[in-house]
């Protein structure tokens, strides 16, 4: 599909900004140019902390996201002039020229900044103060890569990709093509998990299982943990009908960045909550409450799971002194073939008769 | 009597193998059987503490080493390289010069001391070996030729890169393969000035580096390093209109809509209008800074902040 | 049912009886399930190894390599009933009946009849045990005489009546997990799913090496044993291994005269 698909949007969007240029329309992203330089693969350098920074952008997957009609410098605001200075970070709270279609009021990801800030990852405790460690929690870019359309078809059966059958039901009015598909796009990559679960699982993983930061912060191992789970063994093997940390520690229904810490009344995963979050319809619907005293980040710490902990090293022992006995045994019995007529002693009944 | 005690032998040939076979099982039961400990974070092996910044610096670009992992992407099913903090994709993975010789102490993205463009510089490091800049021939010398080699191989392209001249899937660097330079034998054959002997002999030196005293070190640098010029191409040898360009982009297999925008309307119209972009003479190797010529005092200390 | 001679001559040798056709079969369905389910049950524990994805792959993924090891699991928990079953009914066609005719039926002789039964570990176990470190140890050259069943093979037929039990039903009772989380607190869930794993590796390490060692990998055998096939072991091997009942089933078959003896 790849080649001639790619090929079709490229097409496609070529079109489309014919069109738009020939309507009058500055819909071009990059009225500066800035990919003259931006599209050399090789653009890059090793900054001051030894990191690479690499400067390149891939035009055809730019396009293939929720971005593709932002200017560059929309968002990398502080640049001026060409060939320019090291570019501030962006702040994606920064309200854009796209003009919001529901509202009429420029759009910005404020309203997103909002549901991090007040949950668990927000850099700020309940009474405005910055908490302890401040560097260690995420800001936008620490979870989100650009993220890229996914679009679905549902004629004859879900199918990734734009349906040309439905589209042409809005491309009768909408003609300029451009509109049509980034709508069908914007909201049908929504009505499917964006990221795939094992990418999902990468992004919590990046500093969650950072040995430093969970001293820090005095966290479990929770990814590696969680890992061990027939949950996450079936992700990575390519399903996506198991959990990855989102659908657990998110309450159905809130924004996925609104997680919430356990000993918040309302978080999904608070004690009261758990089997609510378990027997959510999608899951394990027939199950009882006491399905939520199974523990998913558990660890064989003596402390906290004394029982698991002994059986641990009830197996462990076992295992150990089966195979090696065994071992052991096999290793003497074939030495013995080695010198099969040597003894200390001879027996009267050696078995020659 | 013979076939009996050759089979005896035989027998316990067959014996020791397996007792071989047997302490190996053994050992590679081990972690298996005592995994849990290390599985359930029991026996964490955390950073030393008190470790050095450098200490830890390597033991995480270690550890991110790990993690380049190729991400799938779902719905495109894009293969890419995670390059941390790097928000817009990659959408490829991009091959390392594994031949360079250069590469080997300099790394992959070698340049770093001209602020305001060793972005740039490292850009065309990409797909441009190091001595086609920094070594050239000595007027006695006949000047060099260009080939392109692969990046993983080190052979000689017969063909030229793919990406270079599809305009569809223009991979803008992204070839796989460098440009070098080298020189044509009477026979026609190419060599190229970091060849096989070269290459065989830097990783002869990096391995008994530690052996030598520090001045024989500084022997054997000097003649890794005899070619290497004081003073590199600058970028208008080749993005130039009014002369032939340093480097034969035709004969490299350019198509002639890329040699016209790197040697006129684009790049050079880009190079024109910001002088010091281009012109980097304040940024010579081997230079001290009082006898650089500075063509924009302001420019130039805007630059070192900066990048 | 059949009846198996205790000494068949093929070609001049002579083979012995061990394994009805039923009981092969038995095994047959055993190590078939073991092997199926270990190929799809530990690519999951061993998630992360390059070896995982592949053969998991080969079993269908992870939307039919469940069903696969689901399926085999099932019918190996059958097979294990089916087996105690057949026990059971032997023994009480066997002894119980016998007992009865014999208007002898205590508790006591019945305890009596079911220790006697050759597969269950008995004193002479012990002194082979202790026989066999003298052997080995080189203290004496007299190799230890098994009987019919040495304690090595009942060790082996133990361990899938213990592992069974530990295995089958934790794996059943999660498959099921939301139907028996109206019995079971969450955490047994947790306890469940050590035991499955752990048993599962306990159980291939065993298999893979020392019970294969046993009858496919020691010097007389390799390549392959063939009385998991045949059912009959060929002279040689029961000298070897067996020399307690080589002795008797020729004293009983009348070729006393013939009876060889027992190599190192």
């Amino acid at each position: 599909m790849g080649k001639s698909f790619f090929k079709t949007r490229v097409i496609l969007f070529l079109t489309a900004l014919l069109l738009c240029s020939m309507a009058g329309l500055s819909n071009a992203e990059d009225e500066l140019n800035c990919v003259l330089c931006h599209k050399h693969r090789g653009l890059s350098r090793i900054d001051e902390n030894g990191n690479l920074r690499l400067f390149y952008i891939n035009e055809h997957m730019f396009e293939e996201g929720p971005h593709f009609r932002v200017k560059c410098i929309d968002c990398h605001q502080d640049i001026a002039k060409i060939p320019h200075d090291p570019a501030k970070k962006v702040d994606c709270t920064t309200e854009c020229h796209l003009t919001e279609p529901s509202g009429q009021k420029n759009f910005s990801h404020k309203s997103v900044a909002e549901q991090l800030n007040k949950s668990v990852h927000g850099k700020f405790d309940t009474e405005g103060k910055e908490k302890k460690n401040v560097q260690d929690f995420p800001g936008c870019k620490d979870c989100h890569e650009e993220p890229l359309y996914r679009p679905l078809s549902f004629f004859k059966g879900k199918a990734g990709g734009i349906s040309q059958r439905g589209i042409s039901r809005c491309k009768t009015c909408h003609r300029t093509g451009k509109f049509a598909e980034s709508f069908y796009k914007h909201v049908t990559s929504r009505l499917q998990k964006t990221r795939q679960p094992v990418e999902m699982v990468q992004v919590c993983d990046r500093c969650h299982s950072d040995k430093d930061l969970q001293q820090r912060h005095n966290l479990d191992d929770v990814v590696n943990t969680y890992k061990e789970t027939f949950h996450y063994k079936a992700i990575k093997f390519g399903s996506d009908e198991t959990p990855d940390c989102l659908d657990c520690h998110v309450v159905k229904g809130e924004s996925v960045h609104f997680i919430e810490g356990r000993n918040s009344p309302t978080a999904a995963n608070n004690n009261k909550n758990v089997a609510t979050t378990c027997r959510t319809s999608e899951c394990h619907d027939k199950a009882s409450e006491n399905l939520a005293g199974y523990r998913v980040h558990v660890t064989y710490d003596k402390d906290k799971y004394p029982f698991l902990h002994y059986m641990m090293m009830f197996f462990t022992g076992l295992m150990a002194a089966v195979m090696y006995f065994f071992l052991v045994l096999i290793i003497l019995e074939l030495l013995r073939r080695l010198f099969p007529n040597f003894s200390f002693t001879k027996s009267p009944d050696d078995g020659h008769h | 009597m013979l076939p009996n005690q050759l089979k005896k032998l035989m027998g316990k040939l067959y014996a020791i193998a397996l007792i071989v076979f047997a302490v190996w099982y053994g050992y590679f039961i081990y972690p298996i059987i005592f995994s849990h400990a290390e599985h359930h974070g029991l026996d964490v092996v955390t950073a030393k503490a008190g470790a050095s910044v450098e200490e830890k610096m390597l033991q995480k670009v270690m550890s991110e080493q790990k993690s380049t992992a190729t991400t799938d992407l779902g719905y495109t099913v894009v293969k890419e390289q995670y390059v941390k903090g790097h928000f817009h994709h990659v959408g490829m993975t991009m091959e390392k010069d594994e031949t360079s010789v250069c590469a080997r102490c300099h790394g992959s993205v070698p340049h770093s001391k001209a602020k305001p463009i060793r972005a740039f510089l490292n850009m065309h490091a990409f797909f441009i070996g190091c001595e086609t800049c920094h070594i050239k021939a000595k007027p006695d010398q006949a000047p060099w030729s260009f080939r392109w080699y692969d990046k993983i191989t080190g052979k000689i392209l017969t063909s030229n890169p793919k990406g270079l001249v599809e305009t569809e899937k223009e991979m803008h660097g992204n070839y796989g393969a460098k440009i070098g330079p080298g020189t044509l034998a009477s026979d026609g054959s190419f060599n190229f000035l970091n060849g096989e002997r070269e290459r065989a002999f830097v990783i002869d030196y990096l391995k008994n580096k530690d052996a030598l005293n520090s001045t024989d070190q500084s022997k054997m640098k000097k003649v890794i390093h005899r070619l290497v010029d004081e003073k590199p191409l600058l970028c208008d040898n080749c993005h130039t209109s009014s002369q032939k360009p340093y480097i034969p982009f035709d004969e490299l297999g350019y198509p002639q809509r890329r040699i016209q925008q790197i040697t006129s309307t684009e790049v050079v119209g880009m190079l024109q209008k910001y002088r010091d972009f281009y012109f980097p003479r304040f940024v010579m190797p081997g230079q001290t800074r009082a006898d650089q010529p500075a063509p924009n005092a302001e420019q130039q200390a805007d630059a070192s902040k900066a990048r | 049912m059949q009846k198996y001679p205790k000494i068949v001559e093929k070609n001049g040798r002579r083979y012995f009886f061990r394994f009805s056709l039923h009981q092969r079969l038995q095994h047959i369905v055993l190590f078939t399930c073991v092997i199926t389910l270990s190929l799809t049950g530990f690519p999951l524990k061993y998630f992360d190894q390059p070896w995982a994805a592949p053969i998991y792959k080969f079993f269908g993924g992870i939307h039919v390599a469940p069903t696969i090891h689901r399926t085999f699991g099932t019918i190996l928990l059958c097979l294990f009933v089916y087996h105690t079953i057949y026990w059971v009914y032997l023994f009480y066609s066997r002894r119980i009946l016998r007992l009865k005719k014999e208007g002898c039926l205590t508790f006591g002789n019945a305890v009596k009849e079911f220790l006697s039964q050759e597969m269950i570990p008995c004193k002479k176990d012990f002194y082979d045990l202790i026989d066999m470190f003298k052997y080995l140890l080189y203290i004496t050259n007299r190799p230890p005489r098994y009987d019919r069943i040495s304690w090595k093979e009942k060790f082996d037929y133990y361990a899938p009546y213990w592992g069974i039990p530990i295995l089958g039903p934790a794996g059943f009772i999660l498959w099921w997990r939301d139907e028996f989380s109206h019995i079971l607190p969450g955490f047994a869930f947790n306890i469940l799913y050590v035991m499955h794993t752990d048993e599962a590796l306990l159980a291939a390490l065993f298999l893979f090496f020392v019970h294969w060692y046993n009858v496919h990998y020691s010097p007389e055998k390799f390549p392959l044993g063939t009385v998991f096939i045949t059912g009959y072991l060929t002279e040689a091997d029961m000298i070897h291994e067996h020399y307690a009942e080589y002795e008797r089933t020729m004293r009983e078959e009348g070729l006393e005269d013939q009876i060889k003896p027992q190599h190192h």
